[in-house]
């Protein structure tokens, strides 16, 4: 684990490829910049399966929208599949058969402060791939025909996670817990933005961010790195950078001065309750503590809300998250209520926990164990390609992919008075947002 | 362009690097090195999932597995939750219709640990009356919750429209579940217990950076002198009701969007020769994104954001049905049904083609390859196989087995298992109208 705290910054057996620059090299994975266009390219080379992915990253997410356009991000990401240029239904060449029919698999996710492609091939088809991606990037139609049925498809989406008690209570506490900053919105946007808007605004969204010098593209897998870099200059390196610079989301959230609350009440058969505090920025140094603190507190059996909650039947499971974001995030404990439990007890109970481990920090024996869980899942976040681009991922979002491979050995030198500070630092009532969601005593069918 | 990765191609990796121990005592373990470093994925199985509960009461064998984690004669929970967690393990225990099924992970420094205590757990379990009591109250919540669930209430009950009870597959109602739950008790669990746990069946799968010599002499120590459960599948005599048009709804208050079911019973099982040509049908009418689904009702008209359409429930000599899931907005249920039934009957009357056909083949295929990318993904796929009775080499001829069905078999499956006027509709979720 030691090693990959070391990052490099020569190339591994000083091997250079032509158009690019090599950046560092920090856990295996190398960093190269296509120059023609600055687009970063990531690289790591595993042939324990014939398989490869290849993942492109914008670097804009619902963090970059704002009143009148949320969730536009999102749909400009389904859009991305109704055709470009080279692959589309004209052609018989569109994205989605042309992947699945040679068993690849394929999506793509939207976030709060990335949107990324992906493909899982079979390895000789890596190819067909990157000139998908590269394809999209600059040559995607996004046009008002496809835009209209898409609409729908995307307010379905929204509608099934209406359905979803948990759903709505996490978009109430972010939207209650952020006035000014856009994570104030979830990924998904308003209803009404979602019906509303225009496919001429969406395509500005487009050509504002999709360019290569605000995407990284990953490769991880059963590939021959001269090959694969060969092919990506071959298609990325079409593109020019843009011209203007990509923006900046420059909107600060003001100072939490006391503690919020929201209740949603509807139609249902069990409580939910979430508490939730203002936490750092996720390359903060805080943060490692923080990610121990959260398995100390919900991880397994023997973690505390397990034994104070759980175990006494208050609740039938628990959900704890603290997702590393590019700016300030959230530190969130929900509770899924039995049904004789009410949401005030629980409430007190999660509280209580907090203050103590602001009073009496963690013991040795929880840190050690929680450093355990946090090894194991790192090396687990190498087992298959997949697994390592979608977590490089994450780590591109909040701004530096090598937090992805030095993140143990940042975890191994939180000690425990690290977490009693994060917790006397951030657990306090007036940095809370605290949700219920009640469900009406209506009949169910 | 990749001489390496054709080599991948041609060959029968299963075949290659699974090593399986002689079947001793009743148990067979299944191992994969991978090139994956550290890390180790593992699943197990054996007989004495819910359909081995008695009739009087389906949730005695789930309950049964869900107690192997609250502790055993000589560690309490809270001990096995640390011998585990201090070392970032997992261990869970589950029950399916037909398994006892246990999955989990560890480094592999851990994998003795890990085994020692599976073993343990399996072997001495303490059923304490307190941890049932709150494992109980936890899954009457658990269920609770499922009345509200739109997909849930649709899917139990388009199974209960098609089959009758103690059918593999059929399912209780939310409600007859929770009165199984509340009145188990404990003896019942030991009782099973004693009767199903055990060697006999028992297959053990892992993959990752394994030794098998290490995992069989760890197993063969730790399940020396378990008892062999003489446990077959009996089931085969059940059938399910005769398919004929039928419809329900299903009221659930304050829901922005609907579920959908719409299918039938299909009459045969995995092991029929009809198997393949019929799922093949269907994976090209809704398979896939690319499937036919998709990219008419979700694709061109907007309808919805899922939609696609399975064969399942034919393991293990059920006889098995077809269905198609979609959700839609409350107003669009109706249109959304319709564009369904229109793909349906299309699909019906004028089969599949060629080339839909020949590029489903290589989804498939590839699919295959792209299973591959995880350690969990091929402890899966080589558990999953094996519980069928399998041998590792029918992993490898998977692909040809695909890449030889014909049009003719396609096209003739879906005419004789489908019968578009005999459908059972059901839809959840909150009704606009009437």
């Amino acid at each position: 684990m030691k090693a990959q705290l070391q990052i490099y910054m020569s190339p591994k057996n000083n091997q250079l490829f032509p158009g690019f620059k090599f950046v560092k090299s920090s856990g295996g994975i190398e960093e190269y910049t296509l120059q023609k266009n600055d687009l970063t390219v990531l690289v790591l080379e595993d042939h324990s399966a014939p398989v490869a992915t290849l993942m492109v990253t914008y670097h804009v997410g619902s963090r970059n929208e704002a009143i009148g356009y949320t969730g536009s991000t999102h749909l400009l990401e389904h859009l991305m599949f109704k055709g470009s240029r080279n692959f589309n239904k004209e052609k018989g060449t569109a994205i989605w058969t042309e992947l699945q029919n040679i068993g690849a698999q394929i999506n793509a996710t939207t976030w709060n402060d990335r949107t990324n492609y992906f493909e899982v091939v079979p390895s000789e088809h890596l190819e067909r791939a990157i000139a998908i991606e590269a394809d999209r990037m600059r040559f995607a139609f996004l046009r008002d025909e496809d835009r209209q049925p898409e609409m729908t498809v995307v307010r379905n989406e929204y509608e099934r996670g209406e359905n979803s008690p948990f759903d709505v209570l996490d978009k109430n506490i972010w939207a209650t817990a952020y006035l000014a900053h856009p994570y104030h919105h979830s990924t998904i946007g308003w209803r009404s933005d979602i019906e509303n808007i225009s496919t001429e605004r969406l395509q500005e969204f487009y050509h504002t961010y999709y360019w290569p010098n605000n995407a990284t593209a990953t490769i991880i897998g059963d590939f021959n790195k001269a090959e694969a870099l060969a092919l990506i200059k071959n298609y990325f390196g079409e593109h020019n950078a843009s011209k203007n610079n990509i923006p900046e989301m420059y909107t600060e959230e003001p100072e939490q001065e006391g503690p919020r609350r929201t209740v949603v009440k509807r139609a249902g058969q069990t409580g939910v309750v979430g508490v939730g505090h203002k936490t750092q920025e996720g390359l903060h140094e805080d943060t490692y503590a923080f990610q121990l603190l959260g398995k100390v507190l919900s991880e397994g059996k023997t973690s505390r809300f397990y034994k104070t909650i759980v175990d006494r039947g208050l609740a039938t499971s628990l959900l704890m998250y603290d997702f590393p974001l590019k700016d300030n995030g959230m530190f969130i404990t929900y509770i899924f209520l039995t049904p004789d439990t009410d949401h005030q007890t629980v409430e007190d109970i999660v509280l209580e926990e907090y203050k103590k481990i602001i009073n009496g920090g963690v013991t040795k024996e929880e840190i050690a164990r929680a450093k355990a869980q946090t090894r194991a899942s790192v090396a687990f976040s190498r087992d298959g390609s997949y697994a390592v681009a979608s977590a490089l991922n994450e780590a591109i979002a909040i701004g530096d992919w090598t937090f992805y491979t030095t993140f143990m050995d940042h975890i191994e030198k939180v000690s425990t008075i690290d977490i009693q500070r994060v917790a006397k630092k951030y657990l306090v009532e007036e940095k809370s947002t605290t949700g219920w969601f009640v469900p009406k005593t209506k009949k169910m069918g | 362009m990749f001489q390496k990765q054709k080599r991948w191609a041609e060959m029968g990796i299963f075949k290659k690097q699974v090593i399986i121990n002689a079947e001793q005592e009743g148990l067979k373990t299944l191992v994969m090195p991978t090139g994956v470093k550290d890390v180790i994925t593992f699943a197990g199985s054996f007989l004495g999932g819910s359909l081995f509960s008695p009739e009087t009461n389906r949730k005695i064998a789930p309950i049964t597995a869900a107690m192997m984690d609250k502790g055993t004669l000589s560690k309490d929970k809270y001990t096995i939750s640390d011998i585990l967690e201090s070392v970032g393990a997992e261990l869970n225990f589950s029950s399916t219709r037909h398994h006892v099924q246990f999955a989990g992970h560890c480094l592999k420094d851990n994998i003795e640990t890990v085994i020692q205590l599976l073993a343990e757990q399996l072997r001495t379990p303490s059923f304490p009356d307190e941890e049932l009591t709150t494992l109980k109250t936890r899954m009457v919540g658990n269920l609770e919750r499922l009345k509200e669930d739109t997909k849930q209430q649709a899917m139990i009950s388009f199974l209960r429209s098609l089959y009758p009870q103690n059918h593999p597959n059929h399912r209780l109602t939310v409600d007859e579940t929770i009165n199984h739950v509340k009145s188990v008790k404990k003896h019942e669990l030991k009782r099973f217990h004693e009767k199903y746990y055990g060697l006999g069946n028992l297959i053990f799968a892992a993959a990752g950076d394994v030794d098998p010599i290490q995992i069989n002499e760890t197993l063969g120590n730790q399940l020396n002198g378990w008892g062999e459960k003489k446990t077959s599948l009996n089931f085969k005599g059940l059938k399910a009701r005769l398919n004929k048009e039928n419809e329900t709804k299903i009221e659930i208050p304050e829901k922005t969007s609907m579920d959908m079911y719409l299918g039938q019973a299909v009459g045969i099982d995995r092991d029929h020769p009809d198997y393949y040509p019929l799922m093949m049908a269907i994976y090209i009418l809704g398979g896939n994104f690319s499937a036919r689904l998709m990219q008419t009702v979700r694709d061109q008209q907007g309808l919805t954001y899922g939609i696609g359409s399975s064969l399942a429930g034919v393991s293990f000599g059920s006889d098995g049905y077809w269905s198609t899931w979609g959700t839609f907005a409350p107003d669009l249920l109706d249109v959304g049904k319709n564009a369904t039934m229109e793909q349906i009957l299309n699909w019906y009357n004028t089969g599949v083609t060629q080339e839909e056909l020949k590029a489903k083949k290589t989804t498939i295929t590839g699919s295959y390859k792209v299973s591959m990318d995880s350690t969990g993904g091929l402890t899966a796929q080589i558990l999953s196989n094996a519980e069928k009775g399998r041998s590792v080499e029918y992993l490898d001829q998977h692909p040809d087995t695909i890449r030889r069905l014909t049009l003719d078999q396609v096209n003739s499956a879906i005419k004789n298992y489908i019968d578009p006027n005999k459908l059972t509709f059901v839809a959840a979720g909150t009704f606009t109208d009437e």
